[in-house]
């Protein structure tokens, strides 16, 4: 994993409810269990079932659930941890990132989701464009502008396009790409001519349109500028087309929704008996007039390029790839995948990339999905960073860290292979070398908390390791005023376990520190064995482990005998030693003023506290185990 | 509405009562269909093994396109793929692997569910909607109604999901449901087409007719196996010829750019050659694979074919040695275009449309275009083949010594305007007279060259579309409703099992009752009679 060993994640429990099919039922009672015989699935499909079953960190599916815990919320109803799975959204205000500028709801979908101010990002390195002049004489800013980049030295000048004042860039940019009979987009193709030949935006209907002295014929594509060029205009064109037909073809008038409907009616036979004779066919294809006063005509498909139609040209391809073998263009001057993620699907070349408006974001509010409460509520401004409601999970559930338990040299007697006092490498351990780790949990609530701990004694997948919570049930104190801990800790002994580490050993059952918000125990982890590199590994590291080798050599006979089948190789993270935890907190908490409605599952202890209890799968990434 | 026109001109003493039926329909459908009107512009997702295409109706392109790639399967919090290019992705090692095992993290689904986790597809759905809305589309999910446009061919336990997972996540009041071949076909701006997707995992040539599929024909010669055909080959540029077994050593998402950007095709077999002939020789450098930040390999430009030759138009491959389901992309069109009536088949042979990844390689629609023409030229419109066939015919021809030689492609061509004739070409059809006068059709044909534009027909043409997604946009924008709507309390009762499948009782029920009750049926999504208790898959049923 990206994240710096050690780390945790937290499972949602929402992925053990999982979502119910409303035919699942129906479908699992016509064929019970059809699950292959070669290839199991990674989880069986028994949702009875998945609350006994081990969390498994490796499963493909628990990388939607787990989540690193300073993002998940909490639901102060439910009772629950809420990840982004189980909330709804609803946006407050959207924003320009780059300029904070709000754009008010009216106006978000016509500007396309993108700020319709000077904002735009480099079409290549998706770095943020400026707004620069291209003569500076003397300070007095003026003349043609470009957008550049200051990372890649991209500028719209690449692609021919200069700009007439510094403001409102992005409608002088659509006025240059959509509309090809403007004086703005004819001097562009000038100037074009005289720079770069091969910079055509693909907007227009074909790349040959471009290139001068490829236009084979030229009366064929007359510069009639009601043929839409771009592909918007098509698009334009093709709607009006249809609402035309529509109106044309439907009796009342009143009815739009005909067009799709009328040839869809299964009573088609009669139809399709008629479609033989040439009238009708004509009046599909042609646009047959003669009758249309005696009945209204059949809707007809686009013929000209007027109503949307569009034939390529037959060369229209092999000028691409003459255009991409030739030696100007090259890897670079092709587009690549994301680059063009976000321009026209025509776009293919370096050169037809235009600069990107930024895309607005959304500030947002946050439900819970069940019970609707409001979880997080920005401040409206884009500027504010601040909270009005933020029920985060942190200050819910104990935060986990963890440390490796670092020994002591003298404390031989238990682990007899490490003698060195220096921390082992998490990113590279040693299989089959016992670690311990400190485990810390510390409280944020302002009651005290029983805690257990849970985990199976073997980690799923391949590669087992053994992991042992030497106390796995233990007491956090509530969270209570810092002073507290200081006028204890005044009056009290200081723990000796702060000062001098060293001279503790790990026990099991016990705790191994505590303080005013937080316990400590101690977790003994024994990297399993990597598929594949065993043997070799086995050879060098057998005086270490002579208690485990007969066991773990009959796992590495088998793997080697499948070496070469690839799903026996090492797959990748497969190295990752994460233990998954089952965490359950009970405490009391005190009644909030609403009447519990039960959620709590609690039996009031005393008058105004109730039990509850909250319980998830915890995911502990220790670290790499070293090949 | 022709036919409406029709029936009530004839006149039976039931025409009141019709118009009164279908007024009372239309009426209904149009209550519905001004409720919605007010409703928020509808969401259009376009789904498929790979790609989550979401934008908003009336617009002509998609606002986002998001894959469903390893990368967006990375746990919140994991930011290694911001890694990338970086010294701390060197260091990784990359892995051999079967160029199955290879590509399978990209895709969504495989049409065979049997090792497909059903509940990771919609996890994987669950999230990329989820970021879709909050990234890209910027309004809140599940107010406006969502409009899915989905292959016509996906299985019931992966539809079922995909619409358990919208539902049941958020509140869309509805879900409908389009065909992409037909919504190809509606972007064009056509009523009737052959539409080629040269998808993902197969390529799929639907014939449309009229906006309903009427013959579909299936290849695995798709983008999966070009890619990993591409993989192939650069795995072999880097290690050399000594790489033993099927495995690919190349990072997937390296050979899908080299694929994307540099892969072309010969337009045509033969004639392509002399007029691409200065290029075949020239040399390209691409990023070493190896080690794309810093060195370069040099490749003649027409190797860069060589992928695309062997996997989708099957090179150096008999055609005896093609199974059903690996037909080269230009037979496959042929085929389906045999396999049609000649009226559709003369229709759509000058309407053939390409949609799908594939249809990005430069030179791949030219090539199919010319390779059909040349089928079509060689063999007629005729299914049979063989040596025995062919000297039957000489036989044939023989004895009649006075007839022309059997019509082929170039007489299709010249019936373009007479298409009552019936023969597109073909041997059986070519011993009718065709001389015979027909004065009907002379009279009809008089009034049509009055008044029509000439139909293109018989000819094979290409024509350009925005794509099934802008198709939708187009018909949701027109506000023309999907066959297939479910409604969410419906469809949360009992999921797909609620679906109506009796379809022939609907249409026995409606032509008693009302030949035209199946119209604003059709637009409502609902069955005869107004009964709006149940709702239907149509083609997905």
């Amino acid at each position: 994993m990206s994240r710096p060993f050690p780390y945790a994640y937290i499972s949602c429990p929402c992925a053990e409810t999982s979502v119910a099919d409303p035919a699942r039922k129906r479908r699992s009672r016509e064929s019970p269990q059809k699950a292959s015989p070669v290839k199991p699935r990674p989880q069986p499909q028994i949702d009875d079932e998945e609350d006994e079953q081990t969390f498994d960190p490796r499963a493909p599916r628990s990388n939607f659930s787990l989540y690193p815990p300073e993002q998940l919320l909490y639901c102060e109803d439910c009772h629950q941890i809420k990840c982004p799975r189980c909330i709804t959204e609803e946006i407050l205000c959207w924003y320009c990132p780059n300029c904070l500028f709000e754009t008010p709801s009216s106006m978000v979908r016509s500007e396309g989701n993108r700020c319709a101010r000077n904002c735009f990002n480099c079409p290549a390195c998706t770095a943020p464009l400026s707004v620069t002049t291209l003569e500076n004489r003397g300070g007095d800013q003026s003349g043609p502008w470009v957008l550049s980049c200051g990372y890649c030295m991209w500028t719209t000048l690449d692609i021919g396009i200069k700009f007439d004042k510094p403001t409102n860039i992005r409608a002088q940019l659509a006025k240059m790409t959509t509309e090809p009979s403007t004086p703005a987009t004819r001097t562009r193709q000038m100037s074009r001519t005289f720079g770069d030949l091969k910079s055509p935006l693909s907007m227009y209907s074909s790349i040959d349109d471009q290139l001068p002295g490829s236009r084979p014929d030229n009366e064929d594509a007359p510069l009639d500028t009601s043929i839409p060029r771009t592909r918007d205009a098509r698009f334009a064109a093709l709607k009006a087309f249809y609402k035309d037909q529509i109106a044309a073809t439907t009796t009342s008038g009143v009815d739009p929704g005909d067009f799709g409907s009328a040839f869809s009616s299964p009573n088609t036979l009669h139809r399709i008996m008629s479609i033989y004779t040439a009238t009708r066919m004509t009046a599909l294809y042609g646009s047959g007039n003669k009758k249309a006063r005696s009945r209204p005509p059949m809707m007809r498909e686009a013929v000209s390029a007027n109503e949307g139609l569009a034939i390529p040209r037959p060369d229209s391809e092999s000028t691409i790839i003459k255009r991409m073998a030739s030696d100007d263009c090259g890897w670079d001057g092709l587009a690549s995948i994301e680059q063009r993620s976000f321009q026209s699907p025509d776009a293919r070349f370096v050169e037809d990339l235009l600069p990107l408006p930024s895309l607005l974001r959304t500030k947002r509010s946050k439900r819970c999905k069940s019970c609707k409460h409001i979880l997080v509520k920005p401040e409206f401004k884009p500027s504010s960073t601040r909270y009005r409601i933020r029920l985060i999970a942190l200050s819910y559930i104990p935060l986990a860290t963890m440390r490796p338990l670092i020994l002591p040299p003298t404390t031989s007697t238990s682990l007899p292979s490490l003698s060195t006092a220096a921390a082992p490498n998490l990113d590279a351990l040693t299989p089959q070398r016992p670690i311990q780790l400190l485990l810390t949990l510390k409280n944020h609530m302002f009651d005290p908390v029983r805690i257990t701990l849970a985990t199976p004694s073997v980690t799923p997948g391949r590669v087992a390791s053994k992991v042992t919570i030497l106390c796995p049930q233990f007491d956090i104190g509530a969270n209570s005023d810092v002073w507290d801990e200081a006028l204890q800790s005044a009056t009290a002994p200081d723990r000796s376990s702060r000062t001098s580490p060293y001279e503790k050993v790990a026990e099991a059952g016990k705790v191994w520190d505590k303080g005013r918000n937080w316990t400590t125990v101690v977790l003994e982890v024994v990297p399993g064995s990597l598929p594949g590199i065993k043997l070799g590994k086995a050879a060098i590291d057998s005086d270490d482990e002579a208690g485990d080798d007969s066991d773990e050599n009959e796992v590495a006979l088998d793997w080697s005998g499948k070496s070469q089948d690839h799903g026996q190789q090492l797959q990748p993270d497969e190295d990752v030693l994460e233990i998954p935890v089952f965490v359950r907190m009970e405490w009391n908490s005190d009644n909030q003023i609403e009447s519990e409605e039960g959620i709590g599952s609690g039996k009031g202890l005393g008058g105004d506290s109730v039990k509850r209890e909250l319980a998830y799968w915890k995911v502990l990434g220790v670290g790499r185990i070293e090949s | 509405m022709s036919l409406r026109h029709s029936q009530s001109a004839r006149s039976p003493p039931h025409t009141p009562q019709h118009q009164l039926r279908s007024n009372n329909n239309s009426f209904a459908s149009n209550s519905s269909g001004s409720t919605y009107r007010v409703e928020e512009d509808a969401v259009i997702f376009e789904l498929g093994s790979r790609w989550l295409r979401a934008g908003f109706e009336g617009e002509s392109e998609p606002k986002c396109i998001v894959g469903f790639g390893p990368e967006e399967s990375r746990r919140v919090g994991d930011y290694r793929g911001w890694l990338r290019g970086t010294a701390a992705e060197q260091e990784t090692p990359v892995r051999l692997a079967t160029p199955d095992e290879w590509s399978r993290p990209y895709e969504l689904w495989k049409m065979n569910l049997r090792d497909v986790d059903l509940g990771l597809v919609e996890d994987k759905i669950e999230r990329s909607v989820r970021e879709t809305y909050n990234k890209y589309l910027l309004t809140d999910a599940g107010v406006a109604r969502l409009v899915l446009v989905l292959p016509s061919v996906i299985p019931h336990p992966l539809l079922s999901s995909i619409l358990t997972t919208l539902f049941s996540r958020w509140r869309f009041p509805s879900i409908t449901l389009l065909n992409n071949a037909a919504m190809a076909t509606t972007a064009a701006g056509l009523r009737s087409a052959l539409v080629v997707d040269i998808g993902w995992v197969e390529t799929v040539v639907t014939s449309v007719y009229e906006y309903r599929e009427v013959a579909t024909k299936r290849s695995t010669r798709a983008m999966k196996a070009l890619i990993q055909e591409t993989g192939r080959l650069i795995t072999q540029l880097t290690n050399g010829e000594s790489q033993s077994g099927d495995t690919i050593s190349v990072e997937f998402d390296y050979c899908e750019e080299f694929a994307s950007r540099f892969l072309w095709c010969k337009p045509s077999r033969s004639t392509g050659q002399d007029k691409l002939a200065d290029i075949s020789d020239k040399r390209v450098s691409i990023p070493s694979p190896s080690d794309p930040g810093s060195s370069y390999i040099d490749l003649p430009f027409s190797k860069l074919t060589e992928p695309v030759e062997k996997v989708l138009f099957a090179q150096d491959m008999a055609d005896s040695d093609l199974d059903d389901e690996e037909k080269p992309l230009s037979l496959l069109v042929y085929n389906t275009l045999v396999s049609l009536p000649p009226d559709v088949r003369g229709i759509c042979m000058s309407r053939i449309v390409f949609i799908g990844g594939g249809a990005n390689i430069a030179g791949v629609r030219r090539r199919v275009i010319n390779e059909v023409g040349y089928l079509v030229k060689q063999y007629g419109w005729s299914p049979v083949r063989g040596k025995v066939v062919d000297q039957n015919i000489k036989k044939l021809q023989d004895l009649k010594l006075s007839r022309p030689p059997p019509p082929n492609y170039e007489t299709a061509k010249e019936q373009t305007d007479s298409e009552s004739s019936a023969s597109e070409g073909g041997y059986e059809t070519a011993d009718e007279p065709d001389t015979e006068i027909d004065p009907i059709e002379q009279k009809l044909q008089r009034a049509r060259d009055k008044e029509a534009v000439p139909v293109v027909q018989g000819v094979l043409r290409e024509v350009e579309t925005l794509g099934a997604w802008a198709g939708a946009s187009l018909i949701t924008s027109l506000k023309v409703r999907g066959m297939v709507e479910i409604e969410r309390e419906k469809y949360l009762q009992h999921g797909l099992a609620g679906a109506t499948r009796d379809w022939d009782h609907g249409h026995k029920d409606a032509k008693d009752m009302n030949t035209h009750s199946q119209i604003p049926d059709r637009r409502s999504g609902l069955r005869a009679g107004g009964d709006r208790l149940s709702w239907t898959l149509a083609g997905w049923g």
